[in-house]
């Protein structure tokens, strides 16, 4: 017994000393530019790959060789990262990093497919480093014990490096108090670049050692980072001393559980972190930090007046009414069914928006609503009615009152701890339809019908044409009019209710929660029902979707759907209600038009965000505001300042 | 399940008559509720060009099979465009489906709406090949799926399905046949803990009890889909490796190449003997190096094999990617064929015209004589046993047939499937 849980210890450990190297640089860089670098793990891909590289002509006695110039090429490619992507960046929220690295991992993976070619690949490793160890009955392989023992050397060497040099006391004051570095005189921007090498090059190593006890593959960074998140948050943002706790926990804990309660594998991590994050809302070691706070670019009024602005709105929804009529004469049916998708996703990033335009709450797990929705029609739909109204209607409030509990226990934690909580309960959720029976499993549950109506008196839409002289509506094309409808519907709902006192007071809690608090408002009970009504429309749109499709599969409720969703509402332009509609249609648009041209077109999408995100913050409903100078050639309102004008920085 | 086959929507006839209404131009608006089905449709019996869509992800854990897939889905239509056995040729778009079902039905609507595409091919995900399933009856389109998960052509088969790639249920029948008689009948098991490893376990445990009275499931351990970290799962195997004759491992792609690196490294394969169901895949070998040495494999293709006109398809493949083709190579190669030789025989485009000709015809193919047999419209693939072996030069394992099947001897009975066609 004893004997197997020490074989335990040592197999943890292994895979611990990784998750401390990548936790680590991830960590610090956070704590001192307050960057939520999700392009850490591309970075970490990177190094495996520049290893294999260097490898390659030589055999796995470069091995060594490889493990010191990648992470150092790596690190150049940090630095020139901060330099001309993040450092524009610098005095906005924290969430313009997110799409910024979102693009970045775009970008990085696909020149990762573009040079490497897609599958595993073996990182060959040194003949000394094979072979196992069996010592008073522990078996274990030489690789292992390197990667045990030069892991804990690099940990411990950046600790060293952080705690005796005068760049680590530096770095560490400034994950404290960037302002109070700066009034001693020191320039602590130009510390920036290094940091974020150092965090890339750390990344990297672990890349590499990772690469030698794995495979090498283009998904390997996807596939890391949302532990090391997990393990950054657990440990305490900022904190080295947290990144090591949180990465050799984790990685001990998952083995032991692999052995004792296996079916806890999958969900421990998040387990943990929702565990600790309730009781310690800044995780093991984090500090109380400075607000992270920054400038959040709401989409402004735009250029038109509220009368013009109803007309376009109006003369929009006509256009939108419209377009099944030309489908089939004008252009391809396709169409019809690729505007669904859009109506059903700008639903899907409206309810988004609503929490984070409009109370500055970031859900990184929005895709659990979604998902639930959709499992909640199909498993209507087969079990309990075949009638659409039943199924959406019970989708609707399953996922408002699970929006009620993950409200309720995450809202009392706030920023990035809070996406990253609201992230562990989408994990959650989407392990166990991993698991569950009545879910399907890994497949998901197929071959869905329905009816529109009641108590087994309704039509089905395949079944019926609706003949408008030349023009027959069938299946597709009317339910485009319940998508467009619903989403209509939703608009107009969140925009009175945004309208209405409890909307000021939302609106209040963006602006300055603590504020709102002072003049008598009980914020967390506000912002927790702005989220019901944000999971019960996002429910609505993963109903929607397998109300159409027939089908419900566990991808739906993938964190990468909550990341893309969070990007279409940045996009469009968030704390609008139509700029996350806006950010949809272009999302959708841009795909459709790039993937017609090239095999990697996420490599242009991911520039053009990128772009994007540099130079139009504001989203693309403030497209019109910044043009409108350039059209009148005067330097009318709505402008805003070129990124660079800004030297202010949120916490300054 | 099958679906009901009866004459309701037809979708694609409908679209067709929505373009004539279109550009006849019938004036009045008045609108008015009626029966799709009344807008009728025909068979399209002269044609020149016939339209496939191929449906693959461009990233994720598929892609490099997804390659492959392409490449051989390529070659054959290059070959019939340039025969003169067809007088039609083909003309096919590719599409990406991503990493989810959503992204792929999507596509195939792409494909079939706006790019006229009567025939659909690819998806070696699962799921998205079971959303591909569905959407393929509904639209009434000839579907080649890649993947291998037995309801495809099971419980969720339809009259539009026709699978070529071998099902997990053909190869199992190999495996714990071999490994029976071979290695012994105590077996512990290793499995992904979703839908393809539980398939696994399920028909090499059914088999094993068939063929076997004394057989022993001397334990099961369960791995996350795309888990990285096997140490605690070979600790528990090791543990009771004196108990057991074989491993068998019901996992693929990177996960088992995973699996067996560290399990190599750990010593395992000196403790008990390993065998898997996709280990003799190239992309396995490739990502697991020196660990798939002496391990054991289902094999569902090898190039080396000498059946069929295999060899011909082999340098033809060869020559044109300068890359020897593995099993999703085929796949695509041999469905396109098929499929060909289906609507030449139908002498018709119709998707429904050449299904119902499809469906038990006799091919040759690279395995020689084959068919999709009528009750489930599975390809009666032939199955090996194989060891993956050191290699004289380089890194990537050899594979060395052992034993073989027929497609008649591997594939389950047709009330077994449960598949009503």
């Amino acid at each position: 017994m004893i004997g197997g849980i020490l074989q335990q210890l040592v197999d943890g450990l292994t895979i611990g000393v990784v998750y401390v190297l990548l936790a680590a640089g991830l960590s610090v860089i956070f704590g001192v530019m307050h960057v939520i670098n999700f392009a850490h793990g591309e970075l970490f891909a990177l190094g495996a790959y520049f290893a294999l590289a260097l490898i390659a002509p030589f055999g796995g006695t470069a091995f060594f060789a490889a493990l010191f110039v990648a992470p150092l090429l790596v690190g150049i490619i940090g630095v020139a990262i901060e330099r001309f992507t993040v450092r524009p960046l610098y005095g906005r929220n924290p969430l313009y990093h997110i799409l910024l690295t979102f693009g970045l991992v775009l970008v990085i993976n696909d020149l990762i497919y573009l040079i490497w070619e897609p599958g595993n690949v073996n990182l060959p490793t040194p003949a000394i480093l094979s072979g196992t160890i069996d010592v008073v009955g522990l078996n274990a392989s030489v690789y292992n014990v390197f990667v045990i023992v030069f892991g804990a050397a690099m940990a411990l060497s950046v600790w060293a490096m952080l705690e005796h040099t005068k760049y680590g006391l530096i770095i560490r004051a400034g994950s404290q108090d960037r302002q109070m570095v700066r009034n001693l005189g020191i320039d602590i921007d130009r510390y920036y670049s290094l940091v974020f090498g150092m965090g890339a090059a750390l990344a990297a190593v672990a890349g590499i050692i990772l690469g030698g006890y794995q495979t090498v593959s283009p998904e390997m960074g996807m596939s890391v980072i949302i532990p090391a998140f997990v393990i950054v948050v657990l440990g305490g943002l900022g904190s080295f001393k947290g990144a090591v706790a949180g990465g050799l926990l984790v990685g001990i804990i998952q083995t032991l559980l692999r052995t004792y309660a296996p079916i806890l594998e999958g969900t421990v991590i998040f387990l943990l972190m929702i565990g600790i994050l309730l009781v310690r809302p800044r995780g093991l070691f984090g500090v109380e930090m400075e607000e992270e706070g920054g400038e959040l670019l709401t989409g402004s009024g735009g250029v038109l007046d509220d009368r013009t602005r109803k007309w376009v709105g109006l003369a929009a929804v006509g256009l939108l009414a419209l377009l099944p009529l030309g489908a089939g004469t004008f252009y391809s049916t396709y169409t019809v069914t690729l505007a669904i998708e859009i109506l059903v996703w700008a639903l899907f990033a409206l309810s988004l928006d609503f929490v984070m335009g409009y109370t500055g709450l970031v859900s990184l797990g929005h895709a659990l609503f979604y998902g639930l929705g959709a499992y909640a029609v199909a498993i209507a739909l087969l079990h309990v009615s075949q009638s659409a109204f039943v199924a959406i209607g019970l989708a609707i409030v399953i996922s408002a009152a699970i929006a009620w509990v993950v409200g309720y226990l995450s809202i009392r934690v706030s920023g990035v701890y809070f996406a990253m909580i609201t992230l562990g309960f989408a994990e959650l959720f989407y392990n166990m339809l991993y698991r569950l029976e009545i879910t399907g499993g890994s497949e998901g549950l197929f071959g869905i019908s329905t009816y529109y109506g009641i108590a087994g008196v309704g039509i089905a839409l395949d079944e019926i044409g609706l003949f408008l002289g030349p023009v027959t509506l069938t299946g597709q094309s009317l339910f485009y009019y319940i998508a467009l409808a619903a989403l209509i519907g939703s608009f107009l709902l969140t925009r009175r209710m945004l309208n209405s006192p409890f909307g000021s007071v939302l609106k209040s809690i963006r602006e300055n929660e603590q504020r709102a608090t002072f003049l008598g408002y009980e914020t967390t009970r506000y912002k927790r029902r702005a989220f019901v009504v944000s999971g019960a429309l996002a429910g609505l749109a993963g109903g929607l979707f397998t109300l159409n499709s027939g089908y419900a599969a566990p991808s739906f409720a993938y964190w990468l759907h909550s990341g893309e969703v969070i990007v279409m509402v940045i996009l469009g332009g968030m704390g609008t209600l139509y700029g996350p509609i806006v950010g949809a249609t272009v999302f959708f648009g841009l795909e459709e038009i790039l993937t017609g041209f090239t095999p990697r077109w996420r490599l242009v999408l991911g520039t053009i965000f990128l772009l994007f995100v540099i130079f139009l913050p504001r989203g693309l409903v403030s497209l019109p505001a910044r043009l409108k100078p350039l059209v009148t050639r005067d330097s009318g309102p709505g402008a805003e300042p070129a990124p660079d004008d800004s030297h202010m920085r949120g916490d300054d | 399940m099958a679906r009901d086959n009866s004459p309701r929507g037809r979708r694609r006839d409908i679209l067709k008559t929505i373009t004539i209404g279109g550009a006849i131009g019938i004036s009045g608006l008045a609108g008015c509720v009626g029966d799709p089905d009344e807008l009728g449709g025909g068979d399209d019996e002269n044609f020149d060009t016939v339209q496939f869509g191929v449906l693959e992800p461009r990233t994720g854990e598929f892609s490099a099979l997804a390659k492959e897939h392409y490449q051989g889905t390529r070659l054959a239509i290059q070959q019939i465009n340039d025969s003169d056995e067809f007088d039609f040729t083909i003309e096919h778009e590719e599409y990406d489906t991503q990493l989810d079902p959503a992204t792929a039905t999507q596509q195939a609507t792409q494909a079939v709406q706006s790019d006229g595409a009567q025939f659909i091919s690819g998806c070696i995900s699962s799921s998205a090949a079971l959303a591909i399933n569905s959407f393929a009856a509904d639209n009434e389109v000839v579907y080649t799926p890649g993947a291998a998960d037995i309801s495809i052509t099971g419980e969720n088969c339809n009259e539009y399905v026709f699978r070529f790639e071998t099902n997990t249920a053909q190869i199992a029948a190999v495996m714990s046949q071999w490994t029976a008689d071979e290695l012994g009948d105590r077996i512990v098991y290793h499995i992904a803990d979703y839908a393809y490893g539980e398939s696994v376990l399920n028909e090499v445990e059914t088999r094993m009890e068939s063929s076997s009275d004394s057989y022993e499931r001397v334990g099961v351990t369960r791995s996350d889909q795309g888990s990285t970290n096997f140490e605690a799962f070979i600790s528990q195997i090791s543990d009771v490796s004196d108990e057991a004759d074989a491993l068998v491992v019901g996992m693929t792609g990177s996960d088992l190449a995973i699996f067996l690196s560290q399990a190599s490294s750990r010593g395992l394969p000196d403790e008990i003997p390993i065998v898997t169901t996709t280990g003799s895949f190239r992309a396995v070998r490739a990502g697991g190096g020196e660990g798939v040495y002496n391990t054991y494999s289902g094999v569902r293709y090898v190039p080396e094999i000498e059946t069929g006109d295999n060899q011909a398809f082999v340098e033809a493949y060869e020559s044109e990617y300068d890359a020897p083709p593995d099993n999703f190579s085929r796949v695509g190669y041999e469905s396109i064929r098929m499929v060909a030789n289906g609507i030449r025989e139908a002498g018709s485009r119709d998707p429904t015209t050449v299904r119902e000709t499809l469906s038990g015809m006799e091919h040759e193919t690279i395995f020689g004589p084959n068919r999709f047999r009528e009750c489930d419209q599975q390809a009666m693939n032939p199955v090996w046993m194989g060891e993956c072996v050191e290699p004289d030069s380089g890194e990537l394992a050899d594979v060395e047939l052992l034993t073989q099947l027929s497609g008649e001897e591997a594939a389950p009975d047709c009330e077994e499937t449960g598949c009503e066609l």
